[in-house]
């Protein structure tokens, strides 16, 4: 790996700034089926939203391909929390890369009770997905809604001294201000953006073509709007040392590297590797590149450096 | 976990043969895919630079010798028709090969039925037994004209009035007969699963034990097919498709009901299966 690629978030010493995303690869072993993909080359692994108690998940149809991207109604199908922690965790390699953990509750107080039971793992950090859009109940119903966000992070902090991560919606009106009350609850870290709510329909049937009728829209069709809030969360952010793990349609080193000028310190990778399983390697070796050629030393140095155009009023 | 079992290969186009109603035979070149395939298993493929999610196709047939492995498909929405359209000397990214396959038990009368573009992994299967002591008999349907010219048999009938057959698998000396409501000639008239009855009726009570159901096809028939292993009592293993992301096991995006000995669970078609015991699935 790539000497400048080494960076810190939240603690936590990164091999590369890539952080691969929940629900795109399982509990962490799926992908190494794959011959030339190792888990050593990206910087963390986001595992699958666990909830307490183990859940089935929705009835397929559970992703579809739309115009760049794709829309996936999951339903958090996982074994549970104590599953994860029992049998899951232990075969993790622990020495190829760092693991979060990415929770899902459907009570303030179900929050709390999972932080606390991975506070006593050796989990490298929480993430609180506060921004599920294909549950009933909980998930994106307490992202959009900034004083729920607040008690869920409040919780979560209070049960747990790993480093938390908030998973922020991009499905509502000021994702900034959810993001200074994440902060104010004291989360470590911001995940900007989650998925999108769509839709799709087969006109044959005149159904939606997701079982779950909705889903959640990802992949490149999402990039622009995810660069945004990643933009807009870090005007806040960045006053508070918050880091953002940046995401939402990074397919290339370049779309790596516009995130990160817009204030992602480190940047998510999902639907990326259902095009390419090995699109890791191509996005480390640009970013690397880059540095070199911009003459900085880490991607620290790149965090943020967004220069704005300052005639944004309209033409006389 | 098993690390490191599929390849990320591009694959150039070596032949590319179109059927009637939109049915083609695509052949890759990969010696690794040619080399490692198990029947059943199937390849996600980059169909075209437009469209960047990835589409599931079975592997009928391989020639490890000179690494290369044919396809068949239809084209049934925009994925399969950009497929369609690539050309001889093109390259794909091809993701395989994936997924558990058929398991071959002691059962010596294996009865493959496939429907429709549910025919390739029968013919896979029949490709790794046709030189074993395993005596396959192959029941493939179609409502469309079959992607081959059917011929007659010279092959001994377990079916009378029904003579045509597979050319391919008659070079491998694989018994077959096929099935149609369309009314093709030497083709039997009827359900691939009316066809599989006369067979069984004909087999003494002691070669019945022998067989074991292995079938890929649309959800109707597979449910018939199940049925019929019931009645039988014979044991049985189906192919199934669901819509797919990632086809590793990752993304829980293709996932079936299946019965487990703990309950109810929702396992990957694409890790977990494609293949299932067909009891535990219907
Ligand atoms: C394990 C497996 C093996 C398969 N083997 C073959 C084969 O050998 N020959 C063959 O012709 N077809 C096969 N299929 C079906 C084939 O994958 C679909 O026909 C194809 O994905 C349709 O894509 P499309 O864009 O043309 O259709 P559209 O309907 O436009 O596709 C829209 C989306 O739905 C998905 N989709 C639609 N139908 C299916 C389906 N039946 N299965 C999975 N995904 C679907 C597509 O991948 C795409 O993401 C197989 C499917 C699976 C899961
Ligand atoms: C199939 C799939 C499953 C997902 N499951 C989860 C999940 O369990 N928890 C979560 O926080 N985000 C989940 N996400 C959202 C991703 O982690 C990520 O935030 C989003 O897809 C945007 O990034 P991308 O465009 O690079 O995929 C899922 C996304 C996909 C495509
Ligand atoms: S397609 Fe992702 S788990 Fe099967």
């Amino acid at each position: 790996m790539q000497k400048n690629l080494k960076t810190e978030f939240c603690g936590l010493k990164l091999n590369s700034p890539i952080v691969l995303l929940s629900g795109c690869v399982g509990f962490g072993e799926e992908y190494t089926r794959i011959d030339g993909f190792s888990n050593a080359d990206v910087g963390a692994i986001c595992l699958k939203g666990t909830t307490l108690e183990p859940r089935l998940g929705n009835m397929p149809h559970r992703v579809t391909e739309t115009p760049s991207g794709m829309i996936n109604a999951i339903g958090l199908q996982n074994p549970g929390t104590d599953m994860v922690i029992n049998d899951i965790m232990p075969n993790l390699d622990k020495s190829e890369t760092r693991f979060i953990i990415n929770i899902s509750g459907s009570s303030v107080e179900e929050y709390g009770e999972i932080t606390k039971r991975f506070d006593d793992t050796d989990i490298d950090a929480i993430e609180i997905n506060i921004s599920c859009p294909n549950v009933k109940e909980g998930g994106v119903a307490f992202g959009n809604d900034p004083d729920m966000s607040y008690r869920v992070v409040d919780i979560c902090r209070k049960n747990t001294s790993k480093a938390i991560i908030t998973k922020l919606s991009p499905n509502q009106t000021d994702i900034a201000f959810s993001a200074q009350r994440c902060i104010d609850a004291g989360t470590d870290g911001l995940a900007v953006i989650n998925t999108l709510m769509g839709m799709s329909i087969d006109t044959n049937t005149k159904k939606p073509i997701i079982g779950n009728n909705q889903g959640g829209l990802s992949g490149p069709a999402i990039k622009p709007i995810a660069l945004l809030k990643v933009h807009q969360v870090y005007q806040i952010s960045k006053h508070h040392n918050v880091p953002i793990i940046g995401q939402g349609g990074i397919t290339t080193a370049n779309d790596a590297i516009e995130f990160i000028v817009a204030g992602a310190a480190t940047i998510g990778i999902g639907t990326a590797l259902f095009y390419n399983p090995l699109v890791c390697h191509k996005i480390n070796d640009g970013i690397s590149q880059y540095l070199t050629d911009n003459k900085l030393d880490s991607i620290d140095e790149l965090v943020g450096t967004l220069a704005l155009n300052n005639f944004i009023s309209s033409c006389k | 976990m098993n690390r490191s079992t599929i390849q990320v290969v591009d694959c150039q186009i070596l032949a590319h043969y179109q059927f009637e109603s939109a049915q083609f035979i695509l052949t890759l070149a990969s010696d690794s895919i040619a080399q490692k395939t198990k029947p059943g298993q199937f390849v996600h493929i980059t169909v075209s630079d437009a469209l960047a999610m990835r589409r599931p196709i079975s592997i009928m047939s391989v020639d490890a010798k000179n690494g290369t492995f044919d396809l068949l498909y239809k084209v049934v929405g925009e994925g399969t028709r950009q497929l369609s359209e690539r050309k001889v000397g093109d390259v794909l990214s091809i993701i395989g090969p994936i997924g558990n396959g058929f398991k071959l038990t002691d059962k010596k009368l294996p009865l493959l039925i496939g429907g429709g573009v549910g025919m390739p992994p029968m013919i896979a299967i029949a490709q790794q037994i046709k030189d074993t002591d395993y005596d396959p008999f192959v029941i493939l349907g179609s409502e469309v004209p079959f992607p081959f010219t059917p011929e007659l048999s010279k092959m001994g009938n377990p079916c009378p009035k029904v003579s045509h057959t597979m050319p391919l698998l008659e070079g491998w000396g694989v018994a077959c007969r096929l099935a149609s409501l369309q009314g093709y000639e030497g083709v039997f008239k009827g359900f691939v699963t009316d066809l599989a009855r006369t067979y069984l009726d004909a087999l003494s009570v002691e070669d019945l034990v022998q067989v074991e159901v292995y079938a890929c096809g649309p959800h109707p028939m597979l449910e018939a097919v199940a049925n019929l292993a019931k009645e039988y009592n014979l044991p049985c293993q189906v192919s199934l498709e669901e819509y797919m992301a990632c086809a590793v096991g990752g993304c829980a995006g293709c996932v079936v009901k299946v019965q487990t000995n703990q309950g109810v669970a929702m396992k990957r078609v694409c890790v977990d299966g494609p293949v299932f015991d067909v009891t535990t699935v219907f």
